[in-house]
């Protein structure tokens, strides 16, 4: 999981172009929007193409489901791991 | 000007005699309709009169309860302001001068404290409303047209300049909307966009709205197929994502019409809408203070806006376009009841009627639907007393800041403190703009670039982000660490990435950099020192002294002689010299600012 985890805050980083951040420093527990890495709307459509492209991993439709989704690292990482084809 | 027969107006709905089963909103909250509206408004009426007339802020997500809360307070001739985002700093200006707020539920934000907040759907007060004080010509909505806290200038709209541009859209457009048709929304209804297009036109013509927003693919798309019949009303930040891995082929029967405004829509993205769903994307062209102006089908339309009805355009002199309008709330008030006001759009007119747009005069971008002055920013950053100058451009649909640090913040760069500097001017930005604003990627340069008549030239600040570009995921160019002019020279530091993608093949186990692509980041300095690519024309010496390695950083310094004809280079780090020569140099190719991603192009929405 650790691994996964690892590999998601590349992901992060490089989809969305983030400079200046290493993944060291994305906490896993961290708040992925507004607070802690200070995502927006935008990143969020752009992250949820890319963990599609990378994971085969489907974003479901229920809206409240999608931000416990990406509320975290680690909770991004427990989806794909469930979830990964 | 007459309404189709299908339509009802805004006054019908106040006074009750609309009252039916047409469908008025569906989603999360529950299906409404008109009897429905009427019996929600007139509570709602009761209720602010209980506190007063007056400014009221109109704080909900609910496009239904945002329909609700508007026709309640032209009831009682007041007046609903449209907060443009949630930042407290916002909130807290928007607090001054208003009776009251309107919101979702009595937990208001601790920013609305000491207003009173009245529920737009709370239970029903005990007393009717009073008479009803509707004026057409009232100011009804105020709108704040930049993404800027606190001084972003109002905008307001009586209920006549909303009303009658309304009628033009179902006028030129309602023959793709059914009755039945259903209209789901990405835009907000906190914008004029949003507001007319998923909230006041379908309520007048009868189509029912979603009441929520949704912003994710897959939320989104699952709702609309599960529809019937349906409208997208969009952005081109949302739509160039939507239409990604072809998202939208699902909706093909389904959706009628994806309306596009709030930014220039790229021609690959009206393409690939247009192949999924089986009809070009309506693209909207306006602004808050002109209400809409044109619209455009590129399968119709090619690359030209039409105007809408009722709508006189005009090229002036200095090229900007001068619309006439109805929808036009602000500017030169004419006898005929509409109003003409001069854009910042440059604009070139198309044989046949319409005009082409061909950029802003006033550098303002749209990002995230949020409107940006980018020489507001500049001002405010350079506010910060570590920054002696900044510049800003759009790519990407995201902003990124040139900055040339005072005397005092470039002891921070020195001391190797890049990320606290970012994090401070980050922090600085945030106390004036929406969070979606904020500069997504720093360059710090000894001195802004600039020509010979001083400005600052378009291609040579985006050379500086060439290495965020690559889009194939290994960087395509080292990460510029700074840059300036050291006496003669033009010096560049040059972060050389380990994963450097023109390393594939040079060797295997032993990277190294190609002498070609050496000369190449001479030649990116070059263009940055000059405003202007230059062209090669010729190599008199040319040497690679000591192999160059990547994961280092590296001095790159070029200087000019012979009026810019012959240009001389040195790649070096520390005393390592990895290449050194002298080129010759040909006429400019073309101006600067025609490198693409001009962030001048952009346009304002509907």
């Amino acid at each position: 999981m650790e691994a996964l985890e690892q590999e998601i805050k590349e992901l992060i980083i490089e989809a969305l172009m983030l400079e200046d951040v290493t993944p060291a420093e994305i906490q896993p527990d961290a708040a992925l929007f507004v607070e802690g890495l200070g995502l927006d709307s935008i990143d969020a459509l752009e992250l949820a193409m890319a963990l599609e492209e990378r994971y085969g991993v489907k974003i479901g439709d229920d809206p409240e489901q999608n931000q416990k989704i990406f509320a975290s690292v680690r909770h991004l990482a427990t989806f794909v791991s469930e979830n990964r084809s | 000007m007459t309404p189709p027969a299908t339509f009802v107006r805004f006054r019908e709905l106040l006074d009750g005699t609309a009252a039916d089963d047409t469908p008025v909103a569906f989603g999360r909250g529950g299906e409404r309709t008109r009897r429905d509206l009427l019996r929600d408004l007139a509570a709602c009426a009761g209720r602010i009169e209980a506190v007063g007339a007056g400014r009221w802020l109109l704080c909900s997500d609910d496009s239904y309860a945002a329909a609700v809360a508007l026709l309640a307070l032209a009831r009682v001739g007041s007046l609903a302001v449209f907060p443009p985002n949630r930042q407290p700093e916002t909130l807290r200006h928007l607090v001054a001068g208003a009776v009251g707020a309107l919101v979702d539920s009595a937990q208001d934000p601790p920013e609305l404290s000491g207003l009173p907040a009245v529920e737009i759907l709370g239970p029903a007060p005990a007393a009717p409303p009073g008479r009803i004080r509707f004026d057409r010509s009232a100011a009804w909505v105020e709108f704040r047209t930049s993404g800027t806290t606190g001084d972003g200038r109002p905008v307001w709209k009586a209920l006549r300049h909303l009303e009658d541009e309304v009628i033009a859209l179902e006028e030129r457009l309602g023959a793709s909307c059914s009755p039945g048709l259903q209209v789901f929304s990405t835009a907000s209804h906190q914008h004029i966009y949003g507001l007319l297009f998923r909230v006041l036109w379908p309520l007048a013509a009868g189509r029912a709205f979603q009441r929520e927003t949704l912003l994710h693919t897959q939320e989104l798309i699952p709702r609309i197929a599960a529809s019937r019949e349906a409208a997208l009303v969009t952005t081109p930040v949302h739509l160039k994502r939507l239409a990604a891995n072809a998202g939208l082929l699902p909706l093909r029967s389904i959706c009628r019409v994806a309306f596009s405004s709030g930014g220039p829509l790229d021609a690959e993205t009206a393409k690939a809408v247009t192949e999924q769903l089986g009809s070009a994307p309506v693209e909207m062209f306006g602004s808050t203070e002109t209400g809409g102006i044109a619209v455009r089908r590129r399968d119709r339309d090619g690359e030209a806006f039409r105007a809408l009805p009722r709508v006189d355009l005009r090229r002036a002199a200095d090229g900007r376009l001068e619309v006439t309008s109805p929808f036009v709330s602000v500017g030169d008030e004419l006898s005929d009841g509409r109003a003409r006001m001069l854009s910042a759009d440059r604009i070139e007119l198309v044989p046949g009627g319409g005009f082409r747009l061909l950029g802003r005069s006033d550098r303002v971008v749209k990002v995230g639907e949020k409107r940006l002055s980018l020489p507001e920013m500049e001002r405010v950053l350079a506010a910060h007393p570590a920054v002696a100058e900044a510049s800003l451009l759009v790519l990407e649909q995201r902003v990124h800041a040139v900055v040339a640090p005072s005397a005092s913040g470039q002891p921070l760069l020195d001391r190797d403190e890049r990320r606290a500097l970012c994090a401070a001017l980050i922090r600085h930005l945030a106390g004036h703009f929406d969070p979606v604003l904020l500069p997504r990627a720093w360059r710090f340069v000894a001195a802004l670039p600039r020509d010979a008549q001083d400005k600052i030239p378009h291609a040579a600040l985006l050379a500086l982000f060439a290495d965020r570009r690559a889009g194939s995921g290994r960087p395509s160019a080292p990460r510029i660490v700074r840059e300036g002019r050291e006496g003669e020279d033009w010096v560049r530091e040059l972060e050389v990435p380990a994963d450097l993608a023109s390393l594939e093949g040079h060797f295997p186990g032993r990277p190294l950099v190609p002498g070609v692509v050496q000369l190449g980041w001479a030649l990116d300095a070059a263009t940055a020192s000059l405003g202007r690519p230059p062209r090669l024309a010729g190599v008199e010496t040319l040497k690679f002294p000591e192999p160059l390695r990547p994961g280092r950083i590296i001095r790159v310094a070029v200087s000019f002689s012979d009026d810019a004809r012959r240009l001389r280079f040195r790649v070096s780090s520390g005393e390592r010299v990895h290449a050194i020569g002298r080129v010759l140099l040909g006429g400019a190719t073309r101006p600067a600012g025609e490198a693409g991603g001009d962030d001048t192009r952009d346009v304002e929405s509907a």
